[in-house]
């Protein structure tokens, strides 16, 4: 009885993937680390901003020695800010981080000073390790400033200046990046999730099917069955491809439901990550998940235990870890080459699309030529090591 | 049926510490795990492979399995010839080799069904055939259960299930009783024996072992290999007379060693040839 390849390959598919999804705790965490991870951190985001813009919001302002500047108060007020006194050991508290705004602190002699022409020193306390109160110390900063200028401008017009001639520009800023631009600060890692998801999704299984085989001795007994070794191998291979796929998918969709509970109106606003950008990081991720599948198989059927293999796939999770960090080192933007190198890839076009920009044909055939490249040389190193993998 | 003419095989391997002064030539090392072994199993009949550990027989079992290919020789199941046509020749074959790990998150059912279906087996009749070994075995208690934790009779029947179940006209085991205890030994003798009568299918049956009391007990002829050579070939009867003695293991003593000091003695040109 000898039975045609696809049939063989198809047997195999069906009780690796069996096999597989047995193993339970592997499979738990897989899902927990790479499916939950990625929302989770928008989630924190979410937070970090909300709480950002909610003290943007309050327009508070804390002074110490409130009562020595009744001008300054009065502008505040103009300003619609709401003046507070400052608690008495705002300093220790600030250094603790157990206060989230900045202090303004008026010393005794300002009318006086003022009124003598000098100018008094008023202090913006802060802590730089605080980062609350240092995000709203720039705010403050502005808010005395245009106290100030203010006050220049008064004297000025008393004595009959022209206040354009204090002021003989105005200077306007023009953002230039749109909503989802200014999004990707935040969501730029990402991608980066997604890419550690659809490794993670591979890496057991393309072990267990290559080392783990040899490691029990459950290999040379396997090719003692008059089924070829090309479709032994790419039974396999589909099967910790589809895998690897399922674990894209989750962590690609799993960002719809976390998008949900973004707290911040200004950030939900900016990431617009719908069912039409999901299925775009699928197009960009289902191949690299079938390229990095027979990748690691390829490394891991040299190895004689599922340990060993393990200390070897190290290279490959390192180099779809750090190939990403390229953008980063590299200042001068995207290059071309990117495009040919995988995971590099794969997270230029993924944050294109968080972007919101369109991805042409090009960019989406050249790293697909290279995955269907990889994977072909994948498979075939497993076929051709796969006999003397099995005596040795 | 199962033949083998004057098989040969070697193997190149790095030694294992190269010193410092050791020329280049002599970094490999050439081991010849067989030289020339032939033998023929005939239908309804157990043919043991006697021989002390290394003498070669595994080595030759996997290149009937067509796992290595032999450098010189005739392998053939049925008149197939192994290694032009691998494929049909295993398809007649149930080999039980040294290796005999199972997939410990399948039940033994699964475990079996799966080689049924790698073998080319509808899915019923492999199901119906893994139920028939495991009534056969003595094994229907397991047949659900994870194979992880069994112990080693279960994994042996298991394994010996699984290489059974395209019901092969050939049965190749290779030490099948290793690590087995005096219970599970007699069970597997049983099966063997029932296998070898027509009831049982009249199957051809090659076992290797090391232990003389198997052969003596199980086997119809025997093939005593040494230093990867055949140096006697018989009935248990046929050695005995031939060696002069009365005790088995006297005579594979002799057999198989004597032989091993003829070659040492050859050492000198042998390590030409290599």
């Amino acid at each position: 009885m000898t039975m045609l390849p696809g049939r063989c390959a198809l047997t195999v598919f069906r009780k690796e993937i069996v096999d597989a999804l047995r193993e339970r705790r592997t499979l738990a965490v897989v899902l927990v680390s790479s499916v939950l991870l990625g929302p989770l951190v928008l989630l924190a985001l979410s937070a970090l901003v909300a709480s950002l813009e909610e003290h943007a919001e309050k327009r508070e302002v804390y002074v110490a020695g409130l009562e020595h500047a009744s001008g300054l108060r009065n502008y505040f007020e103009r300003q619609t800010y709401t003046v507070k006194a400052a608690p008495a050991d705002f300093e220790v508290l600030l250094r603790t981080s157990k206060f989230a705004d900045p202090v303004v602190v008026v010393p005794k002699d300002y009318e006086s000073a003022q009124q003598h022409g000098d100018a008094p020193v008023i202090e913006v306390v802060s802590d730089s390790a605080n980062r609350q109160a240092e995000s709203g110390a720039a705010r403050i900063q502005r808010l005395l400033q245009g106290y100030g200028r203010e006050r220049a401008l008064l004297g000025l017009a008393v004595r009959g200046v022209s206040s354009e001639l204090v002021e003989p520009m105005r200077v306007e800023e023009r953002d230039l990046a749109s909503a989802q631009t200014r999004a990707t600060q935040f969501t730029g890692m990402l991608p980066f999730f997604v890419l550690m998801a659809v490794l993670y999704g591979a890496l057991n299984a393309a072990l267990d099917t290559t080392a783990g085989e040899r490691e029990r001795g459950s290999l040379e007994p396997l090719l003692m069955n008059p089924s070829g070794r090309a479709s032994l191998v790419l039974g396999k291979w589909g099967a910790v491809a589809c895998l690897s796929m399922l674990i894209a998918v989750l962590s690609c969709f799993s960002f719809l439901p976390g998008q949900w509970l973004l707290r911040s109106d200004t950030l939900q606003a900016m990431f617009q990550f719908g069912l039409h950008e999901a299925l775009l990081f699928l197009v960009v991720l289902l191949p690299l998940a079938a390229a990095l599948s027979a990748v690691l198989m390829a490394v891991a059927i040299r190895c004689r235990s599922f340990k060993e293999a393990q200390a070897n796939s190290t290279v490959v999770v390192l180099g779809i870890s750090l190939l990403p960090l390229v953008t980063l080192f590299n200042q001068s933007g995207e290059a071309p080459w990117h495009l040919w190198v995988p995971a590099l890839a794969q997270n230029t076009l993924m944050t294109r699309v968080l972007k919101g920009e369109e991805l042409s044909a090009l960019q989406m055939l050249v790293p697909l030529l290279v995955c269907v490249l990889l994977s072909a040389a994948g498979v075939a190193l497993v076929a051709r090591g796969l006999r003397a993998a099995a005596v040795k | 049926m199962i033949a083998i003419e004057h098989v040969a095989r070697q193997f190149v391997v790095p030694r294992s510490r190269p010193t410092l002064f050791a020329s280049k030539r002599s970094s490999e090392r050439v081991v010849r795990a067989v030289q020339d072994v032939s033998f023929e199993a005939p239908d309804a009949h157990i043919t043991g492979l006697l021989g002390p550990n290394g003498a070669g027989k595994t080595t030759t079992l996997r290149m009937l399995a067509a796992l290595i290919s032999p450098d010189a020789g005739r392998l053939a199941v049925d008149g197939i010839d192994v290694v032009s046509r691998p494929r049909e020749a295993l398809a007649r074959m149930g080999v039980l080799s040294d290796a005999r790990g199972l997939y410990p998150r399948l039940s033994a059912r699964e475990n079996i069904v799966y080689y049924g279906a790698l073998q080319g087996m509808p899915r019923d009749a492999a199901h119906a055939r893994a139920e028939h070994l495991a009534q056969m075995l003595d094994m229907e208690p397991l047949l659900e259960r994870r194979t992880e934790g069994f112990s080693q009779g279960e994994r042996m029947k298991t394994a010996l299930a699984r290489a059974l179940v395209h019901d092969p006209a050939n049965i190749v085991l290779d030490e099948p009783t290793n690590g087995l205890d005096v219970i599970a030994t007699r069970a597997l003798r049983d099966t063997l024996r029932w296998l070898r009568t027509p009831a049982g299918g009249g199957k051809c049956i090659v076992f290797s072992t090391h232990i003389m009391q198997e052969v003596e007990r199980l086997c119809d002829s025997v093939v005593v290999v040494s230093h990867g050579r055949t140096v006697a070939q018989g009935t248990v009867s046929d050695l005995l007379e031939q060696t002069g003695e009365q005790d088995l293991e006297e005579a594979f003593v002799k057999l198989a060693f004597t032989e091993r000091h003829a070659l040492a003695d050859a050492g000198g040109t042998k390590g030409e040839a290599a």
